[in-house]
């Protein structure tokens, strides 16, 4: 009788452990999945790290943990173009500051250069659990000192940076050009060089004084190529988006945009603001990517961690799905990880970000410190990286304590 | 005599009539337990102290007047265990961005941190008994079993206090304790509610709860509060394994204690006044007029909302505190809710902007 209750024990659980295919089902969410054309109510299976299933009524038992996810939005992992976690002073550490707030993806922008990208490997794309990548700083020594260091142009060598992309494709995806306080368009040319001889486009700044001889219309049309990136696009003040008499959106910027220019937010402390960003968005012209040059000074002020900058594009009139793509799809296919990265698709690694639309009265502060009130307010509630729950704000996916006998750490 | 005294009043109006206040917090919940308040105050601030707090200040006599109506005014938090450390394998964890949203103007590392940049946060440690380093930011000497016998001699040669972490044997360690020493981990897995510990109370050893990635459990925390052993003090133990999931950040460890039974008031109380009566520090963690402005402005959040321990078990609640603004040395140095911000379409031309 004990024996036939044992094999029928056995039987019993290894039919369990067969009905339980999946590592992890999110379920009864609101799927946001642009690249598959997917906006409503899913379930997402997650197994070996992959997204395993996307589709209606999962059922529970077939999974090894379940998140009930009911009135959020399941989405991509966040792709974060415009990060800093290396280099200059004000860098930050990815892990308890991108995966808390969704973003699964950072790119960094122009800390590492040829000389550093090594150590930068070393002490931080290799010790995060978020996943790094690089745009690598023409300078060689990468986003140090002063604007007067980073504007010596003895030390950006286009041949040198080249080979440092060719050697870390898996990490590298793009050159950098910031903070270039000299006169003529060497920074800009010296890094599309090393774009070209890497093949990865390149991410310029802001920093366009017209008193240096340069102007946004030549930056833009003449030394930019298509699917080159263009950040800190709401920065006004160097950049000239608009015109300053009229409000108008400069023609150039229409036109780099057909040319296949792309236009990135990267909020910062500086560089988005609401008097700019409203008078370009009414005139149709919205960032290609939301990001958030979020930094040790700017985390205190603006606060511009993804879906702070995406619950402010949505302030501006953009639709959640719209942020979404904006967050997600475009800027995987900016640097050329498209769709490897950005999709929900069956097989895809499995970055999932779940977001809290949440209602109420918010405010969100500009770049100057200027707030503007708003109703709704994206929340980050649950992280997902590489097919393990990172972050978790409710502790959804968790078992209550007193019901769950004496546990040591639960995964 | 009573006329005396309604004199010194009378006098005394006018000179603070007088006085332009930098910020001023209007009517709010003050929770200030080192001066016996809780009630509506309003508490001003001129440079970088606290200059009155009272009742009718006039905010047309602040530069920054807000009204903190719907929010508990505390002082600035104090964190007495915490890891900050930018070598710990380039994760760069640095203080500022983990403190100041939490309203925490005061954090005690555990271990003298290697390499730190400048911090706006206070910064002090408890530190490896051989350290011989200056005793300036010196708030004790840490102490593991190993370690607790040079810990004690290196505390009495400096005349400051142990911070014990525990272990398997804290219950003979805590013996050796002396009064203001702490036991840090109080709720960890190790050491349910025992004799030993109110015995070690009752001698005036400080037990502390230090969060972090092992040293919280709710099945040992729920049953010791329930029976009245509360922490003198809270603290995050705060370090890059417990962010994530447990989330020991200050707020997020408060709401853990408000939901297991603690009103704000007593866990306010135990990451201001206790902490800094625990690390020697009275000039700090209080709103005394004439201290350093350190405030935090916390609002309470009701709804539905979950916390989970240093084992992931999860605590449903009702309550979560969240920190709106944050005051260090007299500077708004967070304002999550641009309380202190002007409206875009009033800021005019945005001008002076670098």
């Amino acid at each position: 009788m004990r024996l036939v209750l044992i094999c029928l024990l056995s039987v019993l659980s290894a039919g369990a452990i067969l009905a339980q295919p999946f590592d992890l089902v999110l379920k009864g969410g609101h799927v946001i999945d642009p690249a598959n054309g997917i906006d409503g109510i899913r379930d997402v299976a997650v197994s070996g790290g992959r997204i395993a299933a996307v589709r209606a009524d999962i059922p529970a038992t077939q999974a090894r943990k379940y998140v009930a996810v009911a009135g959020l939005y399941v989405v991509p992992g966040l792709i974060d173009l415009h990060a800093h976690v290396f280099g200059n002073d004000s860098h930050l550490f990815p892990d308890d500051t991108a995966l808390p707030t969704g973003a699964t993806t950072v790119v960094d922008a122009g800390g590492s250069g040829w000389r550093t990208f090594e150590e930068f490997h070393r002490t931080v794309i290799a010790h995060s659990r978020t996943r790094v990548l690089a745009l690598i700083n023409i300078l060689g020594k990468g986003m140090q000192g002063g604007e007067k260091d980073q504007s010596d142009t003895g030390d950006m060598d286009s041949a040198k940076t080249a080979e440092t992309i060719q050697r870390h494709r898996d990490e590298i995806v793009g050159v950098k050009t910031a903070h270039f306080d000299g006169t003529g368009y060497t920074a800009i040319d010296r890094a599309r060089e090393a774009g070209r001889l890497g093949g990865v486009p390149i991410m310029v700044d802001d920093k366009i004084f017209t008193n240096t001889g340069r102007t946004t219309r030549e930056e833009l049309l003449d030394h930019l190529r298509p699917g080159d990136i263009h950040t800190h696009m709401f920065n006004d003040r160097q950049i000239e988006m608009l015109d300053r008499f009229t409000g108008k959106l400069q023609p150039y910027m229409i036109e780099a945009r057909r040319r296949g220019v792309k236009f990135d937010m990267g909020h910062g402390a500086g560089s988005f603001l609401w008097t700019v960003a409203a008078k370009a968005v009414a005139q149709g012209f919205l960032p290609d990517t939301i990001s958030t040059d979020l930094h040790a000074t700017s985390i205190l002020a603006g606060q511009p961690d993804m879906p702070n900058c995406m619950s402010k594009m949505m302030l501006l009139g953009m639709s959640l799905a719209d942020a979404v793509l904006r967050s997600t799809v475009n800027p995987a296919k900016e640097i050329g990880r498209y769709p490897e990265l950005g999709t929900l698709g069956v097989g895809s690694g499995a970055d999932i970000t779940v977001l809290d639309l949440r209602k109420g009265v918010f405010a969100f502060k500009d770049a100057w410190g200027a707030k503007r009130l708003a109703t709704q307010r994206l929340e980050n509630a649950v992280t997902i990286r590489d097919g393990i729950l990172v972050y978790d704000r409710d502790g959804r996916a968790f078992p209550v304590w007193s019901s769950a006998g004496e546990y040591e750490v639960i995964p | 005599v009573k006329r005396g005294v309604v004199m010194l009043v009378l006098l005394a109006a006018p000179a603070g009539a007088q006085e332009i206040y930098d910020i001023l917090l209007k009517n709010a919940q003050v929770t200030d337990p080192a001066n016996h308040r809780a009630g509506r105050y309003d508490v001003a601030v001129i440079g970088n102290k606290i200059a009155r707090v009272g009742h009718d200040l006039p905010a047309a006599h602040a530069r920054i007047a807000i009204d903190a109506s719907p929010y508990y005014v505390t002082p600035g938090l104090i964190d007495i265990r915490t890891h900050f450390d930018s070598e710990a394998g380039g994760r760069n964890l640095q203080p500022d961005h983990h403190c100041l949203p939490n309203g925490v103007t005061t954090a005690v590392l555990a271990g003298a941190a290697k390499k730190m940049g400048p911090a706006k946060t206070r910064l002090l440690a408890f530190v490896e008994p051989e350290y011989a380093g200056g005793i300036e930011n010196v708030a004790g000497i840490l102490a593991d079993e190993r370690t607790l016998d040079r810990a004690l001699k290196a505390a009495e040669l400096r005349h400051t206090i142990v911070m014990f972490e525990g272990g398997e044997h804290s219950a003979e360690a805590v013996k050796r304790l002396r009064p203001g020493d702490i036991q840090t981990h109080m709720y960890s897995r190790q050491t349910p509610l025992a004799p030993w510990m109110r015995e070690a109370r009752a001698r005036g050893v400080l037990f502390d709860v230090g969060h972090g990635a092992d040293g919280f459990w709710f099945r040992i925390a729920a049953p010791a509060i329930r029976q009245g052993f509360l922490p003198d003090t809270i603290s995050t133990d705060i370090d890059a394994a417990s962010i994530l999931l447990p989330r020991a950040d200050m707020m997020t460890t408060l709401s853990k204690f408000v939901n297991l039974g603690m009103t704000p008031e007593q866990a306010i109380e135990r990451a201001t006044v206790n902490a800094a009566h625990a690390i020697r520090h009275p000039e700090l963690g209080t709103l005394s007029e004439g201290a350093v402005a350190d405030i935090a402005v916390v609002e309470v959040e009701h709804g539905q909302f979950g916390f989970l321990d240093s084992g992931h078990g999860r605590l449903p609640g009702d309550r979560r505190l969240r920190c709106v603004l944050t005051v260090r040395n007299g500077a708004i140095v967070w304002d999550s809710d641009g309380l202190s911000a002007p409206d875009w379409i009033k800021a005019g031309p945005y001008t002076n902007f670098k």
